[in-house]
């Protein structure tokens, strides 16, 4: 893996080129395809191509995959084939960020993995043995993610502890594994809220041999899930800065998590690259149409369209007016409306593609921003999106689907 | 719609095989035209199970089914006529047919009562009493407006015998009546009757040639496909075939299975409509010549051949058996992957039905397929029979059904 910082404006962002393998490159800022169990949430490998046809790189969670690992220890193609998305790329990580990871289980010299049949645990050298299986592009190290804004001092101190003991073991294995000879190691940083411990993570990975990792993942911020969605700018900005400033520029930083985009925004006018379409897909999920704005105008706008509302029951309008995606240009908001009530599947999933749609124009906008050097309007316009106060982006759990779709398995059990 | 004087429905036969009742079609309805023999995958509540219109367009699907029960309680008929029909309300630009209502009345409610005026039933929703009558069945299609709507017709349960069949075949010609009355947009949307009479030929035969007096586009042959016996089954179809108009399309209700398909086609079946294929993804199982694949058998785990590697559909191209393995019943897109495929294999087998008809070389097709079909077991007695009525020998099995196995492909249905 290849990266090239293009530019890097002090107060708004950096853009650059990520090149993984002899793909085409991808720029950066740049948003990373969020998959459960492989596949882009709810959308065939067809219909995501109706979304977009450009390369992607793929963010593919041990927590929905795992149960793969034996098979694609026998896979001799790309990982990307095996999961029916030939030609992009691939990035493996420990934990889904669209849903909840457990608390606990933190016992010593194991990893808890949450999966679909319960917790499992990994040894550093178990978790090895299994990404050299999924042999993907791009992998993240071993850590201890299980903080928040409210994890004690001692929680944390211990996670920057074990992430480091977890570490010790990755670096060591990544280069007698020959799967993984063509794969990039991602060095994980953790420490919570606390400046300290960050500071020990990130001098823990910086003493490592030259060529040991080819970038950073930031993590202990949030536990995903929702809960990204609801974090305090005014909490998480100081320490993620505090972070970026002692990483050198020509590493990749990524940061997973459903971050609202007001928050994305200040991530990257900060110097984090890579994020993730998890929120996209909590909207999705909670059957909200992200609706806010990205181009300056001066009509009023709402962060979401709320599909489970029945007073668009008869609104045959778009989701999104001016929206070209595939849902907004075929379909209304009566019939995604109608789609809810029933429980039927292709709710969802016309709404993730015009979730996809929009947030991936929504990345395209930042990186046009920064090169224009406008990064602070944007910003501005996504906080406000012309009215008196910054938009609550946050996405809450929707009572009403959950109860009524019982999500994940509801929509595969609903008969006929 | 159109206003023009050209019928809403057009049908021609393009091929007959010269052996069996076998024929290739071409039907024209407003919104599309539908080669025949068909089969029609259904969209119960305005969607297909997962799949995107213009997946199924991809699949070169001609016409789907919607559920006039479920679409009547929601979205309901006040939004359906405000979005203009069903065709505008989901976005699905070819031809639509819709059922009556009265058979899932029959089939899903328990409170459900009959009688001359209707079927009387409770709301699933709040429990109040309606009543769906021949004219309420016709005034929800009309709202609707699929391209062919399905008189509201008298159902009992294919077991039933007695004189309550003979009450519901007459009471269903009584209500076809009604319903041609009650119509609004014949000029753009055809009624099909209702071909009833149980297992009894003597009373289908009085339906058919009552029904045949009505000035109609087309007929459905129903009361079929419920536990009867397949002795009777065919039967009651051959004989519906035999005295039906040649220059007008009939469709067998509820019927999906691949072998069915193929014998009901020698029968002299144009369409066909059956839940089986997508409700049978949701579980994990993908269709085959052979049958069915459950994936999630162990067996599949690490096979990384495609689910048919003659199979052109999408999910063939580009997923393993394996990741389906994985993914089947756990991730939601597993379910569109294999509705995909097994809409993919009904149209394909229609496809090469019709294809084969039009060579005159159907009854080997029949022979083929039936190969394929029954791998390493017999071939059922009243295939065998059903064919032979039609002039389509099979070969000897290798081996001899024994009883037991007779008895489980009798209620393999």
């Amino acid at each position: 893996m290849k990266f090239v910082i293009k530019s890097i404006s002090k107060n708004s962002g950096r853009l650059g080129q990520l090149r993984i393998k002899e793909s085409q490159e991808l720029a950066t800022p740049l948003l990373m395809q969020t998959t459960k169990g492989g596949s882009i949430p709810y959308l065939t490998a067809d219909a995501f191509e109706m979304v977009s046809n450009e390369q992607q790189l793929l963010q593919l969670t041990l927590s929905t995959m795992d149960q793969m690992a034996e098979s694609l220890a026998l896979w001799t193609r790309p990982l990307s084939d095996y999961v029916g998305l030939p030609g992009h790329n691939t990035v493996l990580m420990i934990r889904d960020p669209c849903e909840t990871t457990p608390a606990g289980g933190n016992d010593r010299d194991v990893m808890p993995l949450f999966t679909r049949r319960g917790k499992e645990s990994l040894t550093a050298t178990q978790y090895m043995e299994m990404v050299a299986k999924f042999a993907p592009d791009v992998y993240q190290g071993l850590c201890d993610a299980d903080t928040n804004p409210e994890s004690t001092k001692k929680r944390v101190q211990k996670s920057v502890d074990r992430t480091e003991r977890f570490m010790n073991e990755c670096y060591a294995l990544h280069g007698k594994e020959q799967r993984l000879a063509n794969s990039t190691l991602l060095a994980p940083i953790v420490g919570g809220y606390n400046t300290f411990a960050r500071t020990q993570s990130i001098k823990h990975a910086k003493e490592q041999p030259a060529g040991s990792y080819g970038g950073y993942i930031l993590e202990g911020f949030h536990t995903n899930g929702l809960a990204a969605t609801t974090l305090s700018a005014a909490q998480l900005l100081p320490i993620v800065e505090h972070c970026l400033q002692q990483l050198e520029d020509d590493k990749p930083r990524l940061m997973p998590g459903a971050f609202t985009p007001l928050l994305t925004l200040e991530l990257i006018r900060r110097g984090v690259d890579v994020f993730d379409t998890s929120y996209a897909y909590c909207a999705a999920a909670n059957y909200k149409a992200l609706t806010f704005s990205y181009t300056k105008d001066a009509v009023q706008h709402a962060a979401f369209l709320d599909l489970t509302d029945d007073e668009i029951k008869e609104q045959f309008t778009p989701l999104l007016s001016g929206c070209t995606c595939l849902a907004c240009s075929k379909h209304t908001r009566a019939y995604i409306h109608h789609l809810y009530k029933t429980h039927e599947l292709l709710g969802p999933i016309l709404l993730m593609i015009h979730n996809l749609h929009h947030y991936l124009g929504f990345f395209a906008a930042i990186r046009s921003s920064i090169a224009a050097d406008q990064l602070p309007e944007l910003i501005e316009h996504v906080r406000l999106q012309n009215t008196d106060a910054e938009i609550d982006y946050r996405i809450e759990a929707n009572a009403k689907v959950i109860s009524k779709a019982a999500m994940g398995k509801g929509f595969i059990a609903a008969a006929v | 719609m159109s206003s023009s004087k050209i019928p809403p429905l057009t049908y021609k036969v393009v091929a007959e095989c010269s052996v069996s009742k076998a024929r290739a079609g071409l039907m024209t309805l407003r919104h599309s035209e539908v080669r025949t023999p068909v089969f029609m995958p259904v969209g119960t509540q305005g969607t297909l199970k997962g799949i995107l219109p213009d997946q199924l367009i991809e699949l070169d699907c001609q016409i789907l089914l919607g559920n006039t029960y479920h679409l009547g309680l929601r979205p309901g008929i006040e939004t359906l006529q405000k979005a203009g029909g069903l065709h505008n309300f989901m976005g699905w630009p070819r031809a639509i047919l819709t059922d009556s209502g009265g058979f899932q009345m029959v089939s899903l409610l328990q409170l459900a009562e009959i009688d001359e005026r209707g079927v009387n039933f409770r709301s699933p929703f709040d429990q109040s009493e309606c009543m769906l009558t021949p004219e309420h069945s016709m005034q929800i299609q009309n709202a609707i407006g699929a391209d062919i709507m399905m008189q509201l017709d008298d159902v009992v349960k294919t077991t039933t015998t007695g004189p309550r069949v003979e009450e519901a075949m007459e009471r269903t010609i009584r209500w076809v009546d009604r319903c041609i009355s009650a119509h609004a947009r014949n000029d753009d949307q055809s009624l099909f009757p209702i071909v009833q009479g149980g297992l009894d030929i003597p009373l289908r035969e009085r339906c058919v040639f009552a029904l045949m007096e009505r000035q109609v586009r087309g007929f459905a042959v129903g009361g079929l496909s419920g536990g009867e016996s397949k002795h009777d089954f065919w039967r009651m179809v051959d004989v519906c075939t035999d005295h039906l108009p040649k220059e007008k399309p009939r469709y067998l209700m509820g019927v999906g299975f691949a072998a069915d398909l193929v014998v009901c086609v020698a029968l002299g079946i144009d369409m066909f409509d059956c839940v089986f294929p997508t409700r049978t993804a949701r579980f994990g199982c993908a269709l085959v010549d052979g049958g069915q694949l459950n994936l999630k058998q162990q067996k599949y785990k690490n096979d990384m051949t495609p689910i048919d590697v003659d199979c052109g559909c999408n999910t063939c191209k580009r997923y393993t058996r394996s990741y389906l393995h994985h993914i089947a019943t756990n991730e939601n897109v597993s379910c569109s992957l294999l509705s995909i495929h097994n809409v993919a294999f009904q149209l394909r087998l229609m496809n090469s039905m019709r294809e084969a008809i039009q060579r005159d070389e159907f009854p080997q097709f029949v022979r083929d397929f039936m190969d394929r079909h029954f791998v390493g077991e017999p071939i059922p007695t009243w295939i065998r029979e059903a064919l032979a009525a039609v002039n389509i020998e099979l070969p000897e099995d290798a081996v001899q059904p024994t009883e037991e196995q007779e008895k489980r492909t009798e209620k393999s249905r």
